[in-house]
């Protein structure tokens, strides 16, 4: 008995590994047409990308540097005080200057463990979607969220939350889980209303979701918007 | 015993193959969000939309480095801050909604018949900021950050409410942005519109030439964020 026991062994394993030889060969196969077709394309994006953050970055040093300048009052002026406050006042409700306080960082992720349990059911069913962050930025609102950011994106008022292909944008630019969401407001009632929607149906579904409340000693800090306001068709009704 | 023999071998060589194919499940998971595997029209749509962002971006810095030169040549002259600070406040006043304002668009109207939960008119909205609207309001009430979209039930109907007030129908969402953009964002195949059709509800699309939108009602109170001074 014992003699055909090691050849057999031997010929299981490798079978066992032509198999898998067989796997990776095939997802090569499959996956090099389209990745070489679309290789420039990601090229671009990845290029636009890089600049897109050095431009950012140019932008918020010389806002920074503006900021400074228009808030050094010469010889204490009570109109340019005045004008400085109120250009100050503005540019927190563009969203244009970073806050901090009180409230509720929640972060969400794929159900990769979910995925990997079920790895024949179909992977749309264990990702994150836009429409969740959507559905939680809503809900946040509701709970008088008085600034929020996803991944250090600031939501501001034209700020879309959206997807290409399986990868989430939000003002446009590309984001990848965890999403980690904050909102500044009473951490009570954002705690009370995520609690009662998309937060809590997560949950139920198995993604590994969670958040943690913060108060004014512990602030919570959200970044300004970088991005910029177009106004190309739009004129004051005078 | 001749039995055991070879089951322990196999049982190796059968959990050894288990191990290398999820292994090989998990790479390919993995490929799926990877960017070279999506759509080559989703590529397209992505490069069209970052190039468009970075050419907004460059104007931007353009326009900052212009300012701060003014400023910093004139610095001693009160009167060129004062220029400055003026025309930065009209800009903001725009991005604020502190101002009636009027431009060509695209207007959405959903019917009484319609089956539209708050959820979808969320979606509209967020689908026409992507693509490019500059101002919206629906049922004449300018949106902006703290636009609050919920609903009410009574005895015999549920409401969609905005800002905690009832929308009465017909909705009329209108929105200020390229006409021909704006309607495209939202008929796209696979878009809102088509998921929308999916539930019978139909909204309605006409560009217009002119929309007025008015200014914010309110305008939004900051009570518990305060501005986070960077210590330099």
């Amino acid at each position: 008995m014992r003699k055909w026991v090691l050849p057999i062994t031997i010929v299981c394993i490798i079978s066992g590994l032509l198999l898998s030889l067989q796997f990776k060969a095939q997802a090569s196969l499959t996956s090099n047409p389209i990745g070489q077709r679309n290789e420039a394309l990601v090229g671009l994006i990845n290029n636009s990308e890089e600049e897109i953050v050095k431009y950012q970055e140019a932008i918020n040093v010389l806002r920074e540097e503006l900021d400074k300048i228009e808030n050094s009052s010469p010889t204490g002026q009570v109109d340019i005080k005045q004008l400085q406050q109120k250009v100050q006042k503005a540019k927190l409700q563009a969203g244009l200057l970073p806050v901090k306080g009180r409230g509720i960082k929640v972060i969400v992720d794929d159900n990769n463990a979910g995925l990997n349990a079920a790895p024949n059911d179909d992977p749309n069913r264990y990702i994150i979607h836009y429409e969740n962050i959507l559905n939680i930025i809503t809900e946040l609102k509701l709970g008088r969220a008085e600034a929020i950011s996803i991944n250090g994106q600031r939501i501001v008022t034209p700020t879309e939350i959206r997807c290409v292909g399986n990868v989430i944008l939000v003002n446009i630019t590309r984001l990848a889980p965890p999403f980690e969401i904050s909102a500044i407001g009473n951490p009570d009632i954002l705690e009370e209303m995520l609690l009662s929607g998309e937060y809590d149906l997560l949950k139920g579904t198995g993604f590994p979701v969670s958040y943690t409340k913060y108060n004014s000693e512990n602030p919570i800090e959200i970044p300004a918007y970088t991005g910029t306001y177009q106004f190309n068709y739009t004129k004051i009704n005078e | 015993m001749n039995k055991k023999n070879w089951q322990v071998p196999i049982t190796i060589v059968l959990v050894f193959l288990g191990v290398l194919l999820s292994a090989q499940f998990q790479t390919q998971t993995r490929v799926l969000s990877d960017l070279s595997m999506q759509k080559t029209e989703d590529l397209i749509t992505m490069v069209r939309n970052l190039s468009d962002k970075r050419m907004q971006l460059e104007r931007e810095l353009e326009e900052n480095e212009r300012k701060v030169l003014t400023i910093k040549n004139s610095s001693s002259d009160e009167l060129n801050i004062i220029n400055s600070l003026n025309a930065e406040l009209n800009k903001l006043n725009l991005i604020n909604g502190i101002e009636e304002i009027k431009g060509p668009g695209l207007q959405v109207i959903i019917d009484q018949d319609s089956p539209i939960l708050y959820v979808d008119i969320v979606s509209i909205i967020n689908e026409l900021w992507a693509a490019g609207a500059e101002a919206i309001s629906v049922n004449n009430i300018r949106i902006d950050t703290n636009s609050i979209f919920f609903y009410t039930e009574t005895e015999n109907a549920m409401y969609i409410t905005l800002n905690h007030k009832p929308l009465t129908f017909p909705i009329l969402i209108n929105a200020i942005g390229n006409p021909n953009t704006l309607e495209k964002g939202l008929t796209l195949p696979g878009g809102i519109i088509d998921n929308l059709a999916l539930f019978r509800a139909y909204p309605y699309l006409e560009q217009t030439e002119e929309i007025i939108i008015p200014a914010i009602e309110n305008p939004p109170v900051f009570i518990d964020a305060i501005i986070n001074k960077k210590t330099p």
